[in-house]
């Protein structure tokens, strides 16, 4: 499993086509798929922070379904923007959505083979 | 010796920071400087999650919201090292003390004043600060004056420190090397 971070609008997505193939690669947006018919190609799940969002949002538990995912899924790319790096936020659920995505992030990090950072759409390999 | 370490929230920067203090502090006694105040339940969560994070890793605890120097008091005389936890706490601490803000010059220039004394009375500093400039928003007033008063006070902090660690989902990320 590859994990790529970065902020809003850095050309995350761009950056993981180009270097894995926009044709070999099948994507989905800010959804984890169940079941994936096809075998061949390399899985991207992109916006995979909207996603923790709206699992936190309907009592999910984000954290058990995705780590289940990446042991399924080995060879996939997770893209996720950064969400931590701002004031504390007033509401509850926002502070709590930037908590465990945060934390999941880290988890994620550490059963990657992989991290990257992009920025101005250049990735920096930070692990 | 000095290390500013810093990150967004659910960065892994606590403990990253906890670890690498460890590691350096061998038989030293270590301190843990909290600076979070707690008013309700999730604050009392939050530092339970810290406390539990810690246990085990022998640091004693010392309780300062604001007056930092005031730490010092606290410490047996010895070799020691000090874990501060964090920057974003103690300024909004600072700032907000009063009846009415304090001035974010005020304030950066008492938490700096204050940081540069506590370094000189431990053989090891370890300073936990936040990221929390990059979301793009524009706040009231006084939160704007809180944004520019950790952002001055993170800047002078690195430029003291002899090594500025940054913390991004977990992995280290040297951005000031004390080798340099």
């Amino acid at each position: 499993m590859k994990l790529i971070i970065g902020g809003y609008a850095q050309g995350k997505l761009n950056y993981v086509l180009e270097k894995y193939g926009a044709e070999a690669s099948k994507i989905f947006d800010g959804e984890i798929p169940e079941n994936i018919e096809e075998k061949r190609g390399i899985v991207v799940i992109n916006h995979f922070h909207n996603w923790v969002k709206m699992k936190i949002a309907h009592d999910g538990c984000p954290e058990r379904e995705i780590f289940e995912f990446v042991e399924k899924y080995p060879d996939c790319v997770i893209i996720s923007d950064e969400v931590g790096n701002g004031i504390v936020p007033i509401e509850a659920f926002e502070r709590e959505y930037r908590e465990r995505t945060g934390r999941i992030l880290v988890e994620l990090a550490k059963k990657a083979e992989e991290v990257e950072r992009v920025i101005c759409g250049i990735g920096q390999k930070i692990k | 010796m000095m290390t500013l370490i810093i990150g967004g929230s659910g960065s892994g920067k606590s403990a990253f920071a906890e670890d690498y203090i460890v590691s350096l502090s061998k038989e030293k006694k270590k301190y843990y400087i909290a600076t979070m105040q707690v008013y309700d339940e999730e604050g009392e969560k939050k530092m339970e999650r810290h406390r539990t994070l810690r246990s085990g890793k022998d640091f004693s605890t010392i309780e300062q919201t604001v007056d930092l120097k005031k730490s010092t008091e606290k410490m047996e005389a010895g070799d020691r090292t000090a874990l501060l936890e964090c920057i974003s706490n103690l300024t909004a601490n600072e700032m907000f003390a009063g009846e009415v803000p304090e001035t974010e010059e005020v304030v950066t220039e008492k938490i700096v004043k204050e940081i540069e004394t506590l370094n000189k009375e431990v053989t090891h500093l370890v300073i936990v600060s936040n990221n929390v400039f990059e979301d793009g928003q524009v706040y009231d007033k006084t939160t704007m004056a809180y944004i520019r008063a950790m952002g001055r006070i993170n800047e002078m902090l690195a430029d003291m420190a002899d090594e500025v660690v940054e913390v991004v989902v977990g992995i280290p990320l040297v951005i000031k090397s004390k080798n340099a």
